[in-house]
């Protein structure tokens, strides 16, 4: 009986995903009890409800939606996506429901009123949004000091806030929300770009007909258009895509992307290398102050916790133990967003070198306790007996025997600390991942991150083999 | 003639255990004392109270060469003055056999490399390992490394030399090479003091040997006094221990 029963059920077919970066406001964020809501969650809603199909909306960084809906981990994105020649190539789009444009934001009354105040200025942007590719076009027209780019609005916004960056150009319609009840914020030039929102999905998808003949439907219904009364506070003209149904955007060529073209794809590759490079040159800089800062101060902190009076000893401990256990990512947000409301304000390559340093410093000096711990009491009974300063002592008997003790877990830890460095993205640091992504979603092709892991395996795999083989030195001999 | 060490009711506490009970010892210059008696007796306690490598309890007093040795500036002076040999050698693992035996003289008395060098050298002939000068402490054998580990603490031409049970860690083949070594110093003058459990090498060498027991002195005398004709009933016992087995 219940056989029958679901094969005549048509909701049996499985539900679309859909991939939405949620706090995207107001096309896709979350209400106070943790519901997703906003115009388009509405919209792709309604879509499956005259599919007949469930609707499963699951939250992913706007980065991270190009790579989803190619390899079909989610059947579709939303997330005000706009339609780009060069998304075309890797990516197909249904029809535009809504005609965008940029627009910047800064903070009400300041000297910032249009773009021409920013001469010399730095500018935010989202990572790989229509945006920042308009920032990284017009950066010598308007004179731009530097374009930082962020994981999204928030982020960005507070750092306009703070005033460590000076505007903030993203999509108009997200910035007349988010600033609608925000008087310190305004939104002051509309940049005309004639963007236009659709929904992504994967090369040759069979389902984007059955979608885009339902946009259809909805247009002449007039549901879209009164979504958009819903959440703008007034109906679109007569002549936006919201109203008006148009062509789905037609495909640059007819190839269907394989896994060569897709995560290996040459031309990608050599447009983005020199955006690589820069990050790798990043990478590298912050990496290597961050490992000599911190070793200094592991082994201050090392000598303070194993020889100085009590009280000293107890601080040192405190630290260690403090930062060994606060996550890095929490530790730079701290630092990088909470520090400027004390008046101290960092910038993305200071914030980040100083939290890594903070935390290398924490588990080197951990490191260089064990090893000086594992040197024989004998050795420094020898050298007190011998009548040598404290100076002498550490210096020429424990610690050279410590080093070689520790330097299989020191290059484990700055290993470590190479690869912490990405974590820098989040304050808008241009790091090789950081690149990485902004040159995935520019591309709507995952082959850059492809290249910055490779990257990142070039100089840490050797590391990584030459601390197996010292370990295993070390553990043949005793010298 | 003045001690040129002197220990003064020295007590001695790990926590509630009392490892040495009221210790008063004089020694004179050019003497060569052994310290004898069961393990856990107090005899190392002892002499590594004399260059502080053990604190002893507030009460005491220790000299040496009239200097009162305490935890202050000055204590690393009153160690240079006092030579020490370990058990395990302690040699400096990741310097050559003449770099073990240079560093604390250039570092302390100030004096070049060359000299300190050719000083090395000496000391390396005296004690019969002259040609393994460049070579490093584990590829050398335990009786080498313990020579060279007396080499090491006479290159500072130290006052007194304590010995720890310097041979208590060796292969029985080595210890006598050893022994020889500490034979030659004695006669030539140099002020030791011995912790072994070598009965015949400190009847041989001694001016004086000490018996101790239970962190206590219990007797002490010239060797024949000692060995031949113990007064106490537990330096009795441990000599038929020790010497009948």
């Amino acid at each position: 009986m219940w056989i029958t029963a679901s094969y005549a059920d048509t909701a049996e077919q499985p539900p679309i995903i859909v991939g939405a970066n949620i706090g995207n406001v107001p096309w896709e964020f979350q209400d106070t009890d943790g519901t997703f809501i906003g115009f388009e969650i509405d919209l792709v809603t309604e879509i499956g409800k005259r599919l007949n199909r469930e609707v499963d909306i699951i939250n992913v960084p706007f980065n991270g939606l190009f790579a989803a809906v190619q390899s079909g981990r989610i059947h579709m994105a939303i997330s005000s996506i706009a339609i780009t020649d060069k998304r075309l190539q890797s990516v197909s789009f249904t029809q535009p429901y809504y005609d965008s444009d940029l627009s910047l934001t800064a903070i009400t009354g300041s000297s910032i009123k249009s773009l021409d105040d920013l001469r010399g200025q730095i500018i935010a942007v989202d990572t790989g949004s229509t945006g920042d590719m308009w920032a990284t076009e017009n950066e010598q027209k308007y004179g731009f000091a530097e374009i930082r780019r962020y994981e999204g609005l928030a982020p960005a916004m507070l750092d306009v806030v703070i005033g460590r960056v000076k505007g903030y150009v993203s999509d108009i319609p997200a910035l007349l929300y988010y600033t609608k009840d925000k008087p310190n914020l305004s939104v002051m030039e509309r940049i005309p770009t004639g963007g236009r929102y659709s929904m992504m999905m994967g090369k040759n998808n069979p389902l984007i007909t059955e979608i885009n003949n339902v946009i259809s439907t909805l247009k002449t219904e007039g549901f879209i258009n009164m979504l958009h009364a819903e959440w703008f506070g007034a109906p679109a003209d007569e002549n936006t895509s919201t109203v008006k149904i148009v062509d789905m955007p037609k495909k640059n060529d007819g190839i269907e992307l394989n896994f060569v073209d897709t995560f290996l794809n040459m031309d990608v590759f050599l447009q983005t290398y020199p955006l690589l490079i820069e990050g790798l040159f990043i990478t590298v800089q912050l990496g290597l102050l961050s490992i000599i800062t911190g070793l200094i101060l592991g082994l201050f902190l090392a000598l303070v916790r194993l020889y100085a009076a009590k009280p000293f000893r107890f601080m040192a401990k405190a630290y260690i133990d403090l930062f060994r256990s606060i996550p890095l990512l929490v530790l730079l947000i701290i630092i990088f967003y909470a520090l400027p409301f004390v008046g101290l304000s960092l910038s993305p390559f200071s914030a980040a070198a100083v939290s890594l340093c903070i935390v290398s410093g924490a588990y080197t000096a951990e490191i260089f306790r064990a090893g000086i711990e594992a040197v024989p009491k004998g050795q420094f009974e020898a050298s007190q007996a011998l009548g040598l300063s404290y100076r002498y002592m550490m210096g020429d008997i424990i610690l050279p025997q410590a080093i070689k003790i520790v330097i299989p877990p020191l290059t484990n830890n700055c290993i470590n600390v190479i690869k912490d460095t990405a974590l820098a993205s989040v304050v808008a640091m241009p790091d090789l991942l950081k690149q990485a992504t902004q040159a995935q979603a520019i591309s709507a092709n995952p082959t850059p991150l492809i290249a910055a892991a490779i990257i990142y395996l070039m100089f840490l795999l050797p590391l990584v083999l030459w601390v197996s083989r010292i370990e295993v030195k070390i553990k043949g001999g005793k010298r | 003639m003045t001690a040129l060490i002197k220990l003064e009711n020295i007590n001695k506490h790990y926590g509630t255990f009392q490892a040495l009970h009221n210790i008063n010892l004089e020694i004179n210059e050019g003497e060569v004392v052994c310290v004898i008696g069961p393990s856990g007796s107090g005899k190392s306690t002892m002499i590594r109270c004399i260059n502080l490598l053990e604190q002893y309890d507030d009460e005491g007093k220790i000299t040496v060469d009239n200097v009162l040795v305490q935890k202050d500036k000055n204590l690393k002076n009153v160690r240079a003055e006092v030579g020490m040999v370990f058990q395990n050698f302690n040699l400096f693992p990741h310097l050559t056999i003449l770099k073990n035996l240079m560093l604390a003289p250039i570092r302390t008395k100030n004096i070049s490399k060359k000299h300190a060098e050719i000083a090395a050298f000496k000391l390396l002939e005296k004690v019969g390992i002259k040609e393994q000068a460049n070579k490093y402490p584990d590829q050398l054998s335990g009786g080498q490394q313990q020579r060279v580990a007396i080499a090491r603490a006479l290159a500072m031409e130290p006052k007194v030399l304590l010995f720890d049970e310097p041979t208590s860690a060796l292969d029985p083949e080595m210890v006598g090479e050893v022994l020889d070594v500490i034979k030659t110093l004695a006669k030539s003058g140099v002020t030791m003091i011995v912790v072994t459990h070598e009965m015949g090498f400190a009847k041989q060498v001694a001016d004086r040997v000490i018996f101790m027991d239970s962190g206590q002195i219990i007797e002490q005398g010239s060797p024949s006094e000692i060995f031949d004709n113990p007064q106490e009933q537990r330096t009795q016992n441990f000599l038929k221990a020790v010497l009948n087995h």
